[in-house]
């Protein structure tokens, strides 16, 4: 049966949300395993989209990430969440590395139900798998790596932020050029996945440098 | 400069692009090591 949705029905963003929120909550986890940013003894093997990833089993991490997640969620729901970035730091916080997840939603929907979540779980699981390889195209970072997430957003959007980061305890402020900015960086692309119901491309800028 | 959401004009006419981090870090990696060395005496003694 053919259903056509728009953006504005009942819950399609929330629906859209809590997919990519899933998929970027393994794709975190799976960043930091293969970059070696925490020990590998915290990871454990699990199965999600049907293939084998590392996910964290320590509390405290798990914790923040979902924090992480949960304030982002409002702005992929309203489709203003432009670009989610897992950004990977040197001791002195300087980007060494940037996992860029560039994300669009088309504004009018034509699915088969049927279809639809294994066909968007079919392309979320070749990204996962980008990732998982990712280490063979990127250079070593330096030891004493740290990460954080970045969100592109517009001015106006992030009022829809502003309530959940209370209820959370998780507040937000505005990057400065510092943790943004990476000096001439060698791009790699990963993935592009184009679905009905989002579009997305993950590509990692690498500084030229990362000894520093 | 860094500045708290609040801060943005919400009746601002130019909806400018921002980049937004959380103020909260995750864990170290050394405190994780810990966690982790802990967890597996734990086991041990189990």
């Amino acid at each position: 049966m053919m259903t056509t949705l728009t953006r504005q029905d009942l819950n399609f963003g929330q629906v859209v949300a809590d997919i990519l929120c899933e998929f970027l909550e393994v794709a975190i986890h799976l960043i930091l395993y293969v970059r070696e940013v925490y020990p590998s003894g915290i990871f454990q093997k699990r199965k999600k989209y049907n293939v084998p990833v590392q996910m964290s089993c320590h509390p405290e991490l798990n914790q923040y990430i979902q924090d992480t997640l949960h304030c982002v969620k409002p702005l992929i729901e309203k489709n203003e969440a432009e670009k989610v970035v897992v950004v990977i730091m040197d001791k002195e916080h300087h980007p060494v590395e940037r996992f860029v997840f560039e994300i669009s939603q088309p504004p009018l929907l034509s699915i088969s139900s049927e279809t639809l979540l294994s066909h968007v779980e079919q392309l979320l699981r070749a990204v996962i798998l980008k990732i998982s390889v990712c280490d063979a195209v990127l250079e070593n970072n330096p030891p004493g790596c740290t990460f954080t997430v970045l969100v592109h957003t517009r001015e106006a959007a992030t009022r829809n932020m502003e309530k959940v980061q209370v209820i959370k305890d998780f507040p937000w402020i505005v990057a400065d050029e510092q943790e943004v900015h990476m000096t001439e960086p060698r791009l790699i692309p990963l993935k592009t996945m184009t679905s009905d119901i989002v579009k997305m491309q993950l590509y990692v800028e690498e500084r030229a440098q990362k000894a520093s | 400069s860094v500045k708290d959401l609040a801060d943005l004009s919400p009746s601002s006419t130019r909806d400018q692009k921002v980049v937004l981090l959380p103020c909260r870090t995750p864990p170290s990696r050394e405190r994780v090591q810990l966690w982790l060395q802990a967890k597996k005496q734990f086991e041990c003694l189990q």
